[in-house]
């Protein structure tokens, strides 16, 4: 008896894992083998077309000398303080305007979602227009305004403006996030809100004991997806510097450093080891963030 | 019969994954012998190359070369590298002059000297500097496919006019230049609408420098001793004047007015809001396309008192052999062709509107007399410069658009910001040079 279920749990078994071979097999070789040989690399000096020659730690040596790796972490740091709150507070506000019944209501969901479609060089582009100090919208929006000449930001063209010009841009493409809000709103059981009528609650004590608890995991999940974004911010930056993260490095970020290291100085060891401390950091925050999670998030009742 | 299902249907996907790899194969050898060059232009430029390689197939029989349009920028090369390391490179590959010698020190290119000893290639066909940024190690691994004298000083008439300068008298000292820029520049409601010139405006800081430096007679780079020598007192002179502007009009506002400046038939200079700026010959072609009535002038560079007047560099783009092209033969006669035939090359000069490093091309003849072209003719043969041919150029562009970037925005002395550049490139280079 038990020798015949072994038999069929083996022949599954196979059968399972047969199935499931491209996927394994895709996986082994498109991520797990870059993963580890990064990890290698990152020990080596390697200049991509010589083969790589191991050097120790003497990379992360190097690293953890270099001012322009401190510079780029306290940059990401900075957009990854200010960009993810204020993403996801305006994908939250967004959320609740978009989840009142109003006519046209589907018209306005899909005008704010709209922008998380467009690609992000286009965005950037974009942006960079609308951003434009002599000639961009929101300046001239600002002098229209009456702001004072010398109170107008130079944006891209000022270390000072250059990171609140990128968290700016960042808002618009809140889509996502508002999405999954909005779904989660939705969720909410609308007999709570009823019962806390009768009891004569304000909304905002509504808003504070019903809506913001049932909606904890929903802010959890994207507050985790929101930093390990921010973590890896490349693209704009990329694109609206021209790939340099001037001025005076105001916007060279930990992944614009690395690309930069790998791709532009072929100093491919160095940027393994850059990888590996980016993976690292994000880890450790995101453990942390799991490990206090249980503390402010509500799953129904569920522990 | 469910494990059958799954072999066949990996089968299947692995079918596939081949099926198309032959397709690429096959439409990669064509009967001919088919030669692939990869080269960054385009644009205008891009219809104008294929023009020549139409030439060179037309008298080649045998071969056919097939242009493919996989820009290079200076900074990266992740394509080509890409290309090599999985040993299917292009046969032939346009390199912006510096990145000749880059690519050989990784490895990356095929020595020609077989080839130019065969085909009868002397360093004294071509002018000095457009040899040596292609000579390194004793090797050469490229030749020069238009040599650009960087720079002439372009100057709009129009607006001299207007701004009551004689429109017929460039500035020739750097001195004369800074008066003139006063002049022309123009503010309204604290921000800047028209400027004379701004100094690291020409094609990249790290681009400025170099011209700016050689003008105050600096020189940054020792390949006796190789030592990076960015902090020497012409350079710093250069520098100095270049912060010197961004302090006097504020760099914040400079940058807002510059990062406004459109492209094509909205170039700053041809729409008057640069009144002078550092022209590269390829500009020609694109004035007579975009601003056929723009009236301009060009001159030879202006210098301080005691620099190098008319200084220029080479630049221009090289073409060499990728390691690991199986049609080396075939891709030499096309370089051969393009760089030191003397109907190749007039091609390529009437054709793109450029010049050969082959110095005693016949294009020579046609274009002496040209106007505007002839005064480019004139700075080319007094040429004396190239940038530093050594294995961390991109390294040290980087360094010198840093250095430039603190600078400007006063975030260190010009001193500070050379020394530190200096410093971290000597780093880069040894480590290089050691060969690790």
């Amino acid at each position: 008896m038990k020798t015949t279920k072994s038999t069929t749990d083996r022949q599954n078994l196979r059968n399972g894992l047969l199935f499931c071979s491209p996927i394994i097999m895709g996986l082994s070789v498109f991520t797990l083998y870059p993963v580890l040989a990064s990890l290698y690399y990152s020990f080596c000096n390697y200049p991509m077309l010589k083969p790589p020659v191991w050097v120790g730690i003497s990379n992360y040596r190097t690293l953890f000398h270099d001012p322009v790796f401190y510079t780029s972490l306290y940059n990401t740091a900075y957009y990854a303080i200010f960009a993810t709150p204020i993403g996801l507070g305006v994908a939250f506000l967004l959320a609740l305007l978009l989840n009142q019944k109003v006519k046209g209501m589907a018209l306005f969901r899909t005008m704010f979602f709209v922008p998380s479609i467009v690609p992000m060089v286009a965005g950037s582009v974009l942006w960079l227009w609308l951003l434009n100090p002599q000639y961009g919208l929101i300046n001239s929006l600002l002098i229209s305004m009456h702001v004072p000449a010398n109170l107008i930001p130079g944006w891209m063209a000022d270390p000072l403006w250059s990171k609140p010009a990128l968290i700016l841009m960042s808002t618009w493409g809140v889509g996502g996030t508002m999405l999954i809000y909005l779904a989660g709103l939705q969720d909410v059981p609308v007999d709570l809100y009823e019962a806390a009528d009768i009891d004569g609650a304000t909304s905002l004590q509504k808003m504070w004991n019903i809506t913001i608890p049932f909606m904890s995991p929903h802010i959890f999940f994207t507050l985790v997806m929101g930093f390990i974004g921010a973590a890896q911010y490349f693209t704009q930056a990329f694109v609206m510097t021209g790939g340099t993260g001037g001025p005076v490095d105001s916007t060279r970020f930990f992944s614009l450093y690395l690309f930069q290291n790998a791709f532009q100085y072929w100093k491919m060891g160095y940027a393994c080891s850059m990888a590996w401390i980016l993976f690292i950091v994000i880890l450790l925050f995101t453990l942390l963030l799991f490990k206090t999670s249980a503390r402010y998030i509500y799953y129904g009742g569920e522990k | 019969m469910r494990i059958y299902l799954s072999a066949m249907l990996t089968v299947l996907l692995l079918c596939v994954g081949c099926n198309s790899q032959d397709c690429t194969n096959a439409t990669r050898t064509t009967p001919r012998n088919e030669i692939i060059v990869w080269h960054s232009w385009g644009g205008a430029q891009k219809e104008l190359l294929s023009r020549v390689i139409d030439e060179f197939n037309r008298s080649h029989p045998n071969i056919h070369a097939r242009a493919l349009f996989t820009p290079i920028e200076t900074g990266s090369s992740q394509k080509f590298f890409t290309a090599v390391a999985a040993n299917r490179p292009p046969d032939v590959i346009f390199t912006d002059g510096m990145q000749t010698i880059a690519y050989a020190e990784q490895g990356a290119l095929l020595p020609l000297d077989k080839y130019a000893g065969r085909s009868g290639v002397k360093p004294s066909d071509y002018f000095a500097p457009s040899w040596n940024q292609n000579y390194y190690k004793g090797h050469v691994w490229g030749l020069t496919y238009c040599a650009d004298p960087n720079f002439a000083l372009a100057w709009n008439k129009k607006v001299f006019r207007e701004a009551g300068l004689d429109p017929n008298k460039p500035p020739r000292t750097i001195e004369e230049l800074d008066k003139y820029n006063d002049k022309l520049t123009v503010k309204k409601d604290g921000r800047i609408v028209r400027m004379g010139i701004v100094p690291w405006g020409q094609y990249g800081t790290a681009n400025s420098l170099f011209t700016w430096g050689w003008a105050f007679k600096g020189r940054f780079y020792n390949d006796k001793t190789h030592k990076v020598t960015l902090n020497d007192p012409g350079v710093f002179r250069a520098f100095a004047w270049m912060v010197n502007y961004a302090k006097k009009f504020d760099v914040t506002k400079i940058n807002a007015f510059s990062s406004g400046f459109g492209s094509r038939d909205q170039d700053p200079f041809y729409t008057g809001q640069i009144a002078m700026k550092c022209m590269h010959i390829s500009c020609i072609e694109d004035i007579k396309q975009y601003a056929p009535n723009l009236d301009y002038g060009v001159a030879g560079m202006p210098a301080p008192k005691g620099g190098e007047l008319n200084s220029s560099w080479i630049g221009g783009w090289c073409l060499a052999i990728p390691k690991g092209s199986k049609k080396a033969d075939a891709a030499w006669e096309f370089i051969r062709w393009c760089c030191h035939d003397p109907k190749g090359t007039s091609i390529v000069g009437r054709t793109q509107g450029m010049l050969p490093g082959y110095r005693k091309s016949p294009y020579f003849k046609e274009v002496e007399n040209k106007p505007i072209y002839c005064e480019f003719v004139k700075i080319l043969k007094q040429c004396r410069h190239q940038r530093p041919v050594m294995p961390a150029m991109s390294f040290y562009s980087g360094a010198i658009e840093k250095a430039t970037d603190y600078a400007l925005y006063g975030r260190k002395t010009p001193k500070q910001a050379l020394d530190d550049a200096t410093r971290d490139t000597q780093i880069e280079l040894d480590v290089r040079l050691a060969g690790k």
